[in-house]
């Protein structure tokens, strides 16, 4: 009894699952057991009520009872970190923001889920499975340390009724990078000529606050060549020229686009929501904006779904296809949780294919699979009448991707929640810096964060 | 019959009519004076209140427009906040009662505990009292955000999280400190000689406390009470950290799930957040009178 | 009748000698004061809720963060970090002109609403609202219309005046401007409303004596409103100093320590970025220790003005 058959359960249902059938985990353990679940609220309903369709009917394939609290990003976020600190943290915890899981993995506060990964390891993107696996200070090890159930990738959105109102046709959107964003510059122009007083091009986020702003500086940088800022075995490397160039063109870019008046004043001080409002308002043209959640708002309102562009990223300026940084969403248990043996099965029931699928098509779509075959079972991810979600799941799934530079190495988790780049931007803009300047105390700053996390490669 | 009326002290009409003109024109440049402070004052009150409510009559796109007034103010906003129809907003009405609950506890245990300890320390004076006065004052050396970090912790590790008990001990620490002030002062006014008198007639501490400092400490007793009651609907951070699940949030914290949206309904917000201001505004301006009584040393003379 | 009478304590039992020199009788008496057998239990009790929160909820959470902020590398990382001693200069320009220009400006108001009269006393309900309307919400709407764009403010400037009004929170000293005007349009009322129940304190007779000396107007201020007034303005400056010091609100949903991080004070940036954004708790708690130095001095000097000095609070 006890440990022996709990441990006994939980290779017997793993093995189940791992064989891809739609595993009724077997139970030989009369007394059913709890595990409390933190996941974040979804930004539309449909979200939530799909994890709770999940966790209804794990309950009902395991007998275990998921005791879950949904809660809003922001919150969930402070709860976590407050948790992992003290150490009374859930079995399970969705991870709300993007850097923690490096963050905490870095100081040995998630456990191992290896073996969970393993159970679908074959079936994920390659990039999605280097998403998850992070440097563990403690252990001196990298390893998997969160699970991987969702994905997301940045793409473009974009007005096409605007577009054609300022006289331009969708056709001619250009295929390179640089030409691609100068399309959109003179309509600003056109627009308020025509009496839309408050409109910009741009929907630039380059505030310090949120996630959106470094996503926007990080693809402009890997536009302009500067994706051996981080390399894969952890090494930072700032003085490569090609890097600084990159930065430096990046940086130059988005504040001269700022400096003239293409991006509302405002967008220094927008968070991760406020860009969308203001493409939902219409007050700018295009924006940037990771997952299609900008369209997905819109989904009940036919006129305005339709009218948006989902777009890619364009192609170089040397005409080479562009990386994507894909996120890797996941979901974790943090060490000392009480119940690790149910908080597994929970997570090998979610990332169970058919499962996982149901699961973000109840989100309508705002998260990608991270596993490809999902888009070609099921023809609902590739489905040409919405374009939005075809042109977002080739982008995650059918293009070249990079993890982000946090898999690499934790410290630039750090770097990310301290927005070294987007004070950069801001001391061009305001502080009068060249971007050379700007430029070089922010890699400054970066070796001096890089400092603090000295990883052993095995 | 050449006595000048400066001979006699009095005035001469000339002068006198230049001093009523004036005391006049003083007169009216203190009215226009007035006037202008009063329009000051009402313009600089009154705009973000009324930028909060012409925000919830609005319908969704106007709130990014450039008008004074909403175009078409319509009620749908609060429509929908009564009726709980916005996802947000579902359990809206329990969350109410929350905020309200939480108030009134607020409320009541700061009183309590405020008037218990100011009875024990100045009434029946108490030997080192004034360290539990002083002690008291230590509260507020860590000013309320700043503890929020332990704090927060410390109901993890008691299991209070999600239990508004905890903003309630929270918030009863930080006003308790003031009201034992205000009790203090408040009872110096009132004889120490009414209670050695009911003590010599055999009553307790208990009866003095509920028969004769109570009810003359009443008006101090409103102001505090006011006092804690805004304090409570006035905190953000607590309740924020404390409170997560949807039945167990108040309405500040629901609020701020908007600020999460993609959406921007703000028009509902601040539908939300006008229902949410009358309990306050409304019980400020029933205990009005007695709040300024209460604050003052038993009252004006004369 | 000159607002000064000593606080009622036990100082008429302090004269005795130290516990430790006396038999065991005395010494119960010594802590007894003057209360005898159930009363003093009765006093214990009433004592014991206070003392319980206190220890729970004051001791506890203190004494743990003191022990979180007490690594000193925390401090070293502190003072490396320029967004810090930005930060710190915000907090005392908040505090230096906030309260200070606060609480004048409501001492002045106040002496405004003692005039007779239902016009005043129907405007200082009006005036009142600030302080009654919730904080969360109205600092959300005040933010709304100080945006640069599309905010209330800017449409009012340009339908009335034709003016394009600035954007109020893009820059850092507009931003950190509207946080503390903001802060001064919530919080003032409340002060004034103290200090007219300070000016409804002075008797009467204080004033008919002095208009009988021909004393009125701005005289009557300067040689009986003020002197009597200047104890509880000191002690209210000092406690809405410290009120502020920890004042988290405001700043969070005005500019939100915004652009750029230019405008935070100790509070939003200890507890929300370093503590919650950063996932360094220590790291915030430590900022917060850093004002310690002003605030312990300030908690020091109101204690000892309470304790001597009978204020009109």
């Amino acid at each position: 009894m006890g440990v022996v058959s709990r441990r006994s359960v939980l290779r017997g249902s793993l093995g189940l699952v791992a064989a891809g059938t739609l595993a009724r985990p077997h139970i030989a353990n009369a007394a059913a057991k709890t595990a409390t679940v933190w996941w974040t609220q979804g930004f539309v309903p449909e979200e939530d009520a799909a994890f709770r369709k999940v966790v209804a009917d794990y309950q009902k394939a395991s007998g275990n009872r998921i005791d879950y609290s949904i809660i809003p990003f922001a919150p969930l976020r402070q709860k976590l970190i407050s948790a992992l600190t003290s150490g009374v943290v859930p079995d399970v915890s969705d991870i709300p923001a993007i850097q923690i899981n490096a963050q905490e993995a870095w100081s040995g506060k998630f456990l191992d889920v290896s073996d969970v990964v393993e159970t679908q390891k074959s079936k994920y993107l390659p990039t999605a499975l280097l998403g998850c696996q992070f440097y563990n200070g403690v252990a001196k090890k990298r390893s998997f340390y969160g699970v991987p159930y969702k994905g997301a990738v940045i793409p473009f959105h974009y007005w096409g009724d605007l577009v054609e109102k300022a006289g331009y046709k969708l056709s001619d959107v250009p295929k390179t990078w640089d030409a691609f964003l100068d399309f959109f510059r003179p309509m600003q122009t056109k627009l308020r000529a025509q009496g839309m007083r408050h409109v910009y091009s741009y929907g630039w986020e380059i505030s310090t606050v949120g996630d959106d702003p470094t996503n926007t500086f990080h693809a402009w940088l890997i536009a302009y060549g500067g994706q051996g800022l981080v390399t894969k075995d952890g090494k930072l490397h700032a003085n490569d020229p090609q890097v600084r160039e990159a930065a430096i063109k990046a940086l130059t870019r988005l504040a001269t686009d700022f400096k003239e008046g293409y991006v509302p004043p405002g967008a220094v001080n927008w968070n991760d929501a406020d860009d969308n409002n203001a493409f939902h308002a219409k007050q700018v043209v295009i924006d940037f904006d990771g997952t299609i959640s900008t369209e997905v708002a819109l989904y009940h309102n036919k006129k305005e779904y339709d009218a948006i562009v989902t777009h890619g990223l364009p192609l170089s300026n040397d005409g080479k296809a562009l990386p994507s940084q894909f996120f890797t969403g996941t979901a974790t248990i943090p060490s000392g949780a009480k119940n690790v043996a149910v908080a597994k099965e929970f997570l090998a029931y979610l990332i169970q294919p058919k499962v996982n699928n149901e699961f973000l098509k109840g989100g309508l779509g705002r998260w990608l699979p991270a596993m490809p075959e999902l888009t070609k079972t099921d023809p609902w991810w590739l489905d040409p009448s919405d374009p939005h979600r075809v042109a977002y799941v080739r982008q995650g799934l059918y293009s070249p991707t990079i993890p982000y530079f946090y898999a690499y190495n934790p410290a630039y988790a750090q770097v990310m929640t301290e927005h070294t780049w987007n004070v950069a931007w801001s001391d061009i803009v305001t502080g009068g810096m060249t971007p050379q300047q700007a430029t070089d105390k922010a890699l400054k700053r970066l070796e001096a964060i890089f400092a603090q996390y000295p990883i052993q490669q095995a | 019959m050449t006595t000048t009326t400066a001979d006699i002290g009095l005035t001469a009409a000339p002068d006198r009519q230049r001093m009523r003109r004036a005391a006049r024109r003083w007169r009216l440049l203190q009215k226009v004076g007035v006037a202008l402070l009063s329009l000051v004052l009402i313009v600089w009150t009154l705009v973000p209140i009324y930028n909060m409510v012409m925000v919830s009559l609005e319908g969704h796109d106007d709130v990014f427009s450039s008008r004074v007034a909403p175009a078409d103010p319509s009620l749908h906003g609060y429509w929908l906040v009564f009726t709980q129809g916005y996802w947000y907003l579902q359990y809206f009405w329990h969350q109410y009662a929350n905020s309200i609950y939480l108030g009134v506890a607020v409320t009541f245990f700061t009183l309590l505990i405020g008037s218990l300890t100011s009875f024990a320390i100045s009434r029946m004076r108490i030997r080192y009292g004034w360290v539990v006065t002083n002690a008291a004052l230590l509260t507020y050396v860590i000013p309320a955000s700043f503890l929020s970090i332990p704090f927060y912790r410390l109901m993890q590790e008691y299991g209070m999280m999600n239990n508004i008990w905890s903003v309630i001990a929270a918030l009863v620490t930080f006003a308790t400190p003031y009201a034992i002030f205000i009790f203090q002062n408040y009872g110096a006014a009132i004889p120490i000689e009414l209670d050695e008198s009911a003590r010599i007639d055999g009553a307790s501490p208990l009866q003095i406390y509920l028969r004769i400092y109570l009810p003359l400490m009443a008006p101090a007793l409103v102001a505090v009470g006011t006092y804690a009651l805004l304090l409570a609907w006035n905190d953000y951070l607590y309740q924020f950290l404390l409170l997560e699940s949807k039945r167990s949030m108040t309405v500040p914290v629901a609020l701020a799930q908007f600020l999460n949206s993609d959406e921007a309904p703000w028009n509902y917000m601040m539908a939300t957040a006008v229902i949410y201001a009358l309990p306050p505004i409304a019980t400020y301006y029933m205990f009005r009178s007695k709040m300024t009584a209460g604050l003052t040393m038993g009252g004006v003379k004369g | 009748m000159d607002g000064t009478q000593v606080l009622p304590t036990t100082q008429t039992v302090s004269t005795q000698a130290l516990p430790g020199l006396r038999a065991r009788r005395g010494l119960w008496r010594a802590l007894r004061g003057e209360l005898q057998g159930s009363e003093y239990t009765w006093a214990l009790a009433f004592l014991v809720p206070y003392i319980a929160v206190f220890l729970v909820f004051v001791i506890y959470p203190v004494v743990y963060g003191f022990w979180m902020g007490s690594e000193p590398s925390l401090y070293a990382n502190l003072f490396s970090d320029p967004i810090y001693l930005k930060t710190v200069v915000n907090t005392l320009l908040y505090l230096a002109i906030g309260v200070n220009v606060k609480m004048f400006l409501a001492l002045l108001l106040s002496g405004f609403f003692m005039r007779p009269g239902w016009w005043t006393k129907a405007l200082l309900m009006i005036f009142v609202l600030p302080w009654a309307v919730p904080a969360m919400p109205i600092f959300i709407s005040i933010h709304w219309m100080l945006n640069g764009d599309y905010g209330f403010l800017n449409n009012a400037l340009w339908t009335f005046f034709h003016v394009n009004g600035p954007s109020w929170l893009d820059t850092r000293w507009f931003a950190l401007g509207s946080d503390i005007v903001s802060y001064i349009w919530k919080w003032m009322p409340f002060w004034t409303v103290i200090f007219i129940a300070g000016r409804m304190a002075i008797p009467q007779e204080i004033y008919d004596a002095a208009k009988v000396d021909g004393a009125t107007g701005i005289r009557a201020f300067v040689h009986i409103n003020f002197p009597l007034l200047a104890n509880l303005y000191f002690v209210c400056t000092l406690l809405s100093t410290i009120f502020t010091v920890g004042d988290f609100t405001t700043v969070y949903f005005i500019s939100g320590g915004g652009p750029a991080m230019s405008t935070h004070v100790l509070a939003t940036l200890g507890v929300l970025q370093y503590a919650f954004d950063m996932a360094q708790p220590r790291l915030g708690v430590a900022a917060v220790m850093t004002a310690l130095p002003l605030v312990i001095p300030l908690v020091i000097l109101l204690m000892r003005k309470l304790k001597t000095a009978q204020v009109q609070l």
